[in-house]
């Protein structure tokens, strides 16, 4: 039983951390509203001419498509690299699992601005620049951790017995893997997949590093945008980065459940 | 469609010929021996239970059978073939585990289906069959539920289907009653029982639970340390069990230290037991004797205990209410205060003796074995 001021306490303390951390995002989502050529807060007015502006540039709409093909390139690597990793790592007594563990998280704890200039020149050597799909590999490479942690708490959670039960049944070791281990851990591997897409589809700095004019995706190009004038048309892109988080979101909680993807790290 | 099942089965099967034969099966887990040097033969057909306390190798010794584990030495062979090379999906053995390893992504009929697709059974029949099977557990229209929409006693069921469902050489229980509560326990223990003759399938259980060995199985070896310590049929094993740690295992006995003397008897200070001999021991070793609980008579008086072999005085040192029964704890002094349990199972005379009191014991000759210890 908690004494009624404690819980006055701790609801105010709640709400002060909702309010805090969805400040950015109402400022923004309203900002986009305004009938102001600045962008401004509270809105001036309300209009969705933005919106519209927006929907007929090109160069944002081709970024934006560059995102996707992006955020899927990097989807395509990160999906199959990060369960086989997850898996191996908490199923497997491996040596060396940590020496592993820490390993694959050194694109992530180097500073990005560092492993992005190491990409930016392996990529170079490799004359590849300037094409889409080493952007997407690039991400995967750096976010994999995400991926990994989340389909090794799956897996982590699995009863043991089951690959067992299904040899008992007469799966070999393939049909194992595909029949038990991966619906097993499928949890894990969307909650790992819908971060990854969604970190690839916001990343900015190993994006700005390895993109030119004729690539760039789109956190790049409103980082351009913003350097001549910032207008509420900024506003309504970043709207739109909302939408898809919670878009994401959604479909995780439809997929598997929020309190997975909340209990796995 | 059962009973063609199980027709065809005991038209297959001739008398005595053997399903399961372990020859000096021994696991060392780097110096130590969960199973040393278990040899054992099970008859096709047959229900055998593996008893023993945890850590004692049963479970071992089932993984090694199911192919999990690879013995160090020794040899598994069924059906006459030995089975060491033998990956665990290409043994025809169908397995319980514990916790049931069902696969929590498919239904219920899925589960049931999965060994027949794994195995490339005519994909036409596979449906017919799953509902056979779930009709066997007496699960028909469960088949499209989740696994977690099911009762703990319908998932024993469940994983029962799956693993008879290919109609392999052998079913493997690997402790599956353990976490269930009394009741369930007892229902299920029958129900493997009625399957398993509807079947005719060659099984072993494992099991740390006395009563549910006695209850299923028509063989049982009693496993202690890593060893095989008896292997024999429920009423054999308990009637005669070959040495202390089995006589200790199954049901409730009183132990009494004292000297063997010449006609194989037992001296214990100046009183001589009778009692029936386990095993040779020369006169003048030190034995240990054990007598079951329910097997001592209890009386007020020594005239009171009617035909005995044994007549003692006692003082009761403890009273225990089971429900069923009553457990009295009594000292005796001439046996220099050896204590013997007693169960007194007439409902009338519960509370009849009281801590303190003067009480007559009284056994049979043959009810009181004595072992020479070190076996």
């Amino acid at each position: 039983m908690t004494a009624r001021s404690q819980r006055i306490l701790f609801w105010a303390l709640v709400w002060f951390c909702i309010l805090i951390l969805s400040v950015p995002t109402i400022i923004v989502v309203g900002a986009s509203f305004t009938t102001a050529n600045m962008i401004s807060f509270p809105p001036e007015g309300f209009t969705l001419k933005w919106y519209e502006k927006i929907a007929l540039a090109r160069d944002l709409q081709q970024a934006f498509i560059r995102s996707l093909i992006v955020s899927t390139v990097c989807l395509i690597v990160s999906v199959p690299v990060g369960t086989l990793a997850g898996l191996a790592l908490s199923r497997f007594k491996l040596r060396f699992a940590n020496a592993i563990q820490i390993y694959l998280l050194l694109p992530f704890t180097v500073p990005l601005i560092g492993s992005g200039i190491g990409m930016m020149l392996i990529f170079g050597e490799w004359r590849v620049l300037g094409s889409l799909w080493p952007v997407g590999v690039a991400l995967a490479v750096i976010n994999l951790p995400f991926i990994i942690w989340s389909v090794s708490s799956s897996a982590g959670a699995l009863d043991g017995d089951l690959e067992l039960a299904a040899s008992s049944c007469g799966a070999g070791r393939f049909e194992t893997f595909w029949f038990v281990t991966v619906p097993g851990v499928m949890p894990g591997i969307i909650t790992g997949g819908l971060l990854m897409f969604v970190l690839a589809m916001s990343e900015f700095l190993v994006s700005l590093l390895l993109t030119d004019a004729r690539t760039v995706t789109l956190p790049v190009q409103i980082y351009n945008n913003i350097r001549s004038i910032i207008t509420p048309d900024l506003a309504a892109v970043s709207s739109v980065f909302v939408v898809i988080a919670l878009l994401a979101v959604w479909l995780l909680d439809r997929l598997v459940g929020l309190e997975i993807f909340l209990k796995s790290k | 469609m059962t009973n063609q099942i199980a027709a065809q089965n005991s038209a297959t099967q001739s008398p005595r010929e053997v399903a399961v034969r372990a020859s000096h099966v021994t696991m060392d887990f780097g110096g130590v021996l969960a199973v040393n040097d278990a040899s054992f033969e099970l008859e096709k057909g047959r229900f055998l239970t593996i008893l023993g306390p945890s850590g004692s190798g049963k479970t071992t010794l089932l993984r090694m059978i199911a192919g999990f584990q690879k013995q160090t030495a020794g040899e598994i062979t069924i059906n006459g073939k030995p089975v060491d090379a033998a990956p665990p999906h290409r043994r025809s053995i169908g397995m319980v585990f514990q916790k049931l390893a069902l696969f929590p992504h498919m239904t219920a009929a899925e589960n049931v289906a999965f060994p027949l697709k794994m195995r490339r059974f005519n994909p036409r029949q596979i449906a017919g069959r799953v509902d056979q099977f779930l009709d066997l557990v007496k699960l028909g229209g469960y088949g499209n539920r989740r696994i977690n929409e099911l009762s703990g006693g319908q998932q024993q069921r469940v994983a029962i289907a799956r693993a008879l469902v290919f109609e392999p050489d052998l079913l493997l229980l690997d402790e599956p009653l353990a976490a269930l509560d009394v009741k369930l326990r007892e229902e299920m223990q029958l129900e493997f029982r009625r399957i398993q003759h509807e079947l005719g399938v060659t099984t072993i259980n494992v099991t740390h639970d006395q009563r549910e060995a006695l209850v299923v199985s028509d063989n049982i070896i009693v496993m202690d340390g890593g060893r095989i310590q008896q292997q024999a049929e429920p009423v054999e094993l308990y009637r005669a069990p070959e040495n202390p740690f089995v006589a200790g295992f199954l049901g409730l006995s009183s132990f009494v230290e004292g000297t063997a003397t010449a006609d194989g008897n037992m001296q214990v200070g100046d009183l001589v037991v009778q009692g029936e001999p386990a095993d040779d021991f020369a006169a003048g070793t030190k034995v240990l004797a054990a007598i079951r609980a329910e097997q001592i008579r209890l009386a007020g008086t020594r005239e009171a205990l009617g035909n005995c072999d044994m007549k003692l005085e006692g003082r009761v040192s403890d009273t225990i209410f089971e429900g069923e029964r009553q457990m009295y704890v009594v000292e005796v002094g001439a046996l220099s205060g050896a204590t013997f349990r007693v169960y007194h199972h007439d409902p009338d005379s519960f509370g009849l003796f009281h801590v303190g009191d003067t009480v007559a014991l009284g056994w049979n000759r043959r009810d009181l074995k004595i072992f020479s210890p070190a076996a």
